[in-house]
């Protein structure tokens, strides 16, 4: 592959730029789906650029005892962690632009970045409510995290592999075996909604308590590009679960290979929306005792059952 | 109890200390009873059932303040007990011993009419703004408010 | 760990008017609250004692914009009482009517709110959808969605024509079904039940001596509803079923609503079918003889009380209004230490609060700023303002 290529793939296609622009389709996908579900109109397709567009517009506002410069620089942070990681998924073929044994790992962890940096933006910004709502991220990260983890570690255990691109092939192989990581994918699919902060576990936010939790003192470019970072973490967390769950694009030719990722990353962003329509927010403690008591067994049962399939099937 | 044994509860169990009980219609009752006596009196209605403590109504009456309470019992019958205060000294003891949510009732007393509420529990002002002049009760008679165009030239 | 305040208004998103709350937190759970009432302060019991009796209907249907007309029914109860005018029976009912509209109008922006202020938008925006049905009838009778102006001293002002009788009981029909809908939701939805149940518990002993009314009172298990405990209106005609609770909590207050919501459309559609013939106001002398009264009403929120005294004149010698709301925030407190923050909203939003009910008496302006302009300065000001920008507007007149 010669440099030209390479950053073509990074930058424009399926690199960066098609990655900004196909996160705010899927914003938009998200919010006209939850109009529609609630009997509501909704926004015209260009709204999330609107919006974006606008909030680049207008003028930045720092809080005279935050660090000026950390206060600038985390949502970048979280943007190209989340960037990185789209770059170890697999799009229209089982091979990701970058691919190495241990990426699944890797990409899990470059998605813990940006609720760091959440956190660390509410800490900085010394505003009461966004420090409640730093703590919540902090205190949230730590209930979804392991049930997530727990259940990403089905499929690769199941192939053997701790990568992404290695999964997808593995399932190309054996699609029959997509059926038994079920439990599983519903389990992700649950503790993604933490990742993301969205309802019903979208309790560092959560606006009729603490305001806009971490971002209440966000506003303007800042506050664009970490709305930026959140779209663009549903995408790659889309593909992700994917990837892992769905078998990516079933190595077919380019073409179609890219309708059946767009089609399966819409899907989730489908469910994820329709969770978000027919639930309440739930409660710090309520959310705790859900994932460590529900979920994480789950997930466990999960990898048991793909233990003993590895052992009697394979 | 209904209207009629309420009257007559009123005339014979408190030994003339509640005066003037009339009854203009079903199920409202006008009765008054001195500053002194007032905790005592509601809390043994309180004990025979009336139990319910509506609202407290201050009214400025020339020479002395009506400080009216008006009490309900189940029967949904309500006993409006007054009790007077000097102009030059208003004073009434608080009722937050015997009704504990008398006291936004009493805040108000204080705010707008300027009555001292003795031993209500201390709370922040309610509801006259924080910075409101010491003195300025705005529900007494004597007190008129300003035109916004008069208090646009005083400023 | 250490404790943090934190203070919730007067601007904050769970408050939908200005008021204050100043939390002490250790870590998510609420030991200490202190509420900061009167920023809505606008003299309206001061200013009442300066104009007549029906100017004052006009000001008090102002207290409130979702209560107006329990407000204005209250005072005109009390005058008519004073003055002993026997109100027409058609009069009476259709103060019910309107009453009622405005009882499941409030209770159905309750139920949207609530669902808001616990993260389920669905309902907030289903809830308000359906809303609009009753706005749209209680606008076709009075030609307002809030603020009906539909009483005056002896009687109301306009009749509700036969048609629109009919479009309020065929729109029943799709309320009801609406409404069976909300009651399922609030019993079987796990999360938005998993909110509800156990928070602000209020027990029947602290309802009582705190002097809570209405749906709280009633979802603690106290059987206390002004249209039985003392009928009005149209009330002493209709039989009325009283709709309690004992789960103490706010699930209990939404049970509560819901319910009063069925009997809403039970009670008006008896009062749509049992509407009498006749004159809809008699005419009442603008003086009203010396007296005092107390009225009573039971308002969408609980009960409203107003207490009139007359002297003889036009205007009015004293009038003092008891909203629901400030009967309610004596137990706020009680309500809340020991919660988590993460109640709060739900638990201000169960008294179902009406903060410009609560503070209603003083016009604010103490002279110190020194930005305060009259109209003609204003207007200068404005001008002058545009010339610098270069726009002469000054020849417009």
């Amino acid at each position: 592959m010669n440099v030209q290529w390479t950053l073509l793939y990074m930058f424009v296609f399926p690199g960066f730029l098609f990655l900004i622009a196909y996160s705010m389709i899927c914003e938009w996908v998200d919010r006209k789906l939850f109009a529609r579900f609630q009997n509501r109109i909704g926004p015209p397709w260009f709204q999330p650029e609107a919006d974006f567009i606008k909030l680049l517009s207008k003028e930045e506002i720092i809080p005279d005892a935050a660090d000026k410069v950390m206060f600038r620089l985390l949502p970048i942070f979280a943007i190209a962690a989340v960037l990185t990681a789209f770059l170890y998924l697999p799009i229209w073929n089982t091979n990701a632009i970058y691919s190495f044994k241990g990426d699944l790992i890797v990409v899990f962890y470059l998605l813990t970045i940006p609720t760091l940096t959440f956190f660390l933006a509410g800490w900085n910004s010394t505003s009461l409510f966004s420090a409640l709502g730093s703590v919540r991220n902090l205190t949230q990260l730590f209930s979804y995290e392991v049930p997530l983890l727990l259940s990403l570690l089905g499929p690769a255990l199941l192939a053997g592999t701790w990568s992404i691109s290695g999964i997808s092939a593995f399932f190309l192989k054996r699609p029959e075996l997509l059926v038994v990581n079920i439990i599983g994918f519903l389990v992700a699919l649950v503790a993604v909604q933490g990742k993301l902060e969205r309802v019903p576990f979208d309790i560092p936010d959560a606006e009729t308590e603490i305001v806009a939790g971490s971002f209440t003192e966000f506003g303007g470019r800042l506050l664009g590009l970490f709305r930026l970072a959140t779209d663009l973490e549903m995408v790659v967390v889309a593909t992700l679960l994917s990837a892992v769950f769905l078998g990516g694009s079933f190595g077919l030719h380019p073409v179609l290979g890219f309708i059946i990722f767009v089609v399966k990353t819409l899907f989730i962003v489908c469910i994820l929306t329709l969770f978000k329509t027919v639930m309440a927010r739930v409660r710090m403690e309520q959310m705790m005792k859900f994932c460590w008591k529900y979920l994480a067994p789950i997930a466990l049962i999960q990898l048991l059952i793909n233990i003993l399939v590895k052992a009697y099937f394979l | 109890m209904n209207n009629q044994e309420l009257v007559t509860f009123l005339q014979t169990q408190f030994s003339g200390k509640v005066t003037n009980v009339t009854s203009p219609r079903e199920k409202r009752i006008f009765a008054e009873v001195a500053t002194t006596e007032l905790v005592k009196t509601l809390q043994t209605l309180k004990n025979s059932g009336v139990h319910f403590l509506g609202t407290i109504t201050g009214v400025d009456s020339g020479e002395k303040f009506e400080v009216i309470y008006h009490l309900y019992n189940d029967d949904g019958i309500v006993l409006n007990m007054k009790t007077f205060t000097p102009r030059t000294d208003p004073k009434v003891p608080t009722v937050t011993t015997v009704f504990s949510g008398a006291f936004l009732y009493e805040r108000e007393l204080m705010d707008l009419l300027g009555i001292d509420v003795e031993g209500t529990p201390p709370n922040r002002r309610y509801p006259l703004p924080d910075d409101w002049p010491v003195g300025q009760f705005p529900l007494r008679k004597d007190w008129k408010s300003l035109s916004s165009e008069e208090e646009v030239n005083k400023a | 760990m250490s404790q943090i305040k934190i203070p919730i208004g007067p601007q904050h998103p769970a408050l939908h008017e200005p008021e204050s709350f100043n939390l002490t937190l250790e870590g998510e759970i609420i030991v200490e609250a202190e509420a900061k009432l009167g920023y809505n302060h606008r003299g309206i019991e001061k200013a009442c004692e300066s104009r007549n009796f029906i100017q004052d209907i006009y000001l008090l249907e102002r207290i409130c914009g979702i209560c107006s007309h329990s407000h204005s029914t209250c005072f005109v109860q009390a005058v008519e009482e004073i003055a002993a005018v026997e109100v027409p029976l058609r009069a009476k009912y259709i103060r019910a009517i309107i009453g009622e509209l405005e009882r499941i109008h409030s209770h159905l922006l309750w139920v949207g709110v609530a669902g808001h202020e616990v993260g389920f938008e669905t309902l907030f925006m289903y809830a308000w959808r359906d809303r609009e049905i009753v706005m749209d009838i209680l606008a076709w009778i009075s030609g307002n969605r809030v603020n009906y102006g539909m009483n005056t001293v002896g009687g109301v002002r306009r009749d509700i024509s036969p048609e629109i009788l009919e479009q309020i009981l065929g729109s029943l029909n799709t309320l009801i079904e609406r409404t069976e809908y909300y009651t399922r939701i609030v019993t079987d939805e796990p999360t938005f039940m998993g909110r509800l149940r156990g928070v602000g518990k209020l027990s029947k002993e602290q309802a009582l001596s705190l002097g809570a009314v209405g749906p709280i009172a009633r979802a603690s298990g106290i059987a206390r509803d002004v249209r039985q405990d003392d009928p009005y209106g149209a009330f002493s005609e209709i039989e009325f079923r009283i709709s309690t609770d004992d789960h103490e909590d706010v699930l209990g207050r939404t049970v509560v609503r819901v319910h009063e919501l069925m009997e809403s459309y039970r009670l008006l559609r008896t009062l749509i079918e049992n509407l009498p013939e006749g004159p809809i106001a008699v005419k009442v002398p603008r003086k009203i003889p010396v007296g005092e009264t107390l009225s009573r009403l039971e308002a969408p929120r609980g009960e409203d009380i107003l207490y009139l005294k007359t002297n003889g004149t036009e205007m009015p010698e004293r009038v003092k209004v008891r909203a629901p709301t400030l009967a309610n925030l004596a137990s706020i407190r009680e309500m809340l230490c020991g919660a988590y923050l993460a109640d709060f909203p739900i638990i201000v939003a169960a008294i179902d609060p009406c903060f410009s009910c609560t503070d209603r008496m003083i016009r604010v302006g103490n002279g110190k700023n020194d930005n305060l302009m009259n109209w003609q300065q204003l207007r200068e000001y404005s001008i002058e303002w545009h010339k610098k920008q270069g726009l002469d507007l000054g020849q417009i007149k």
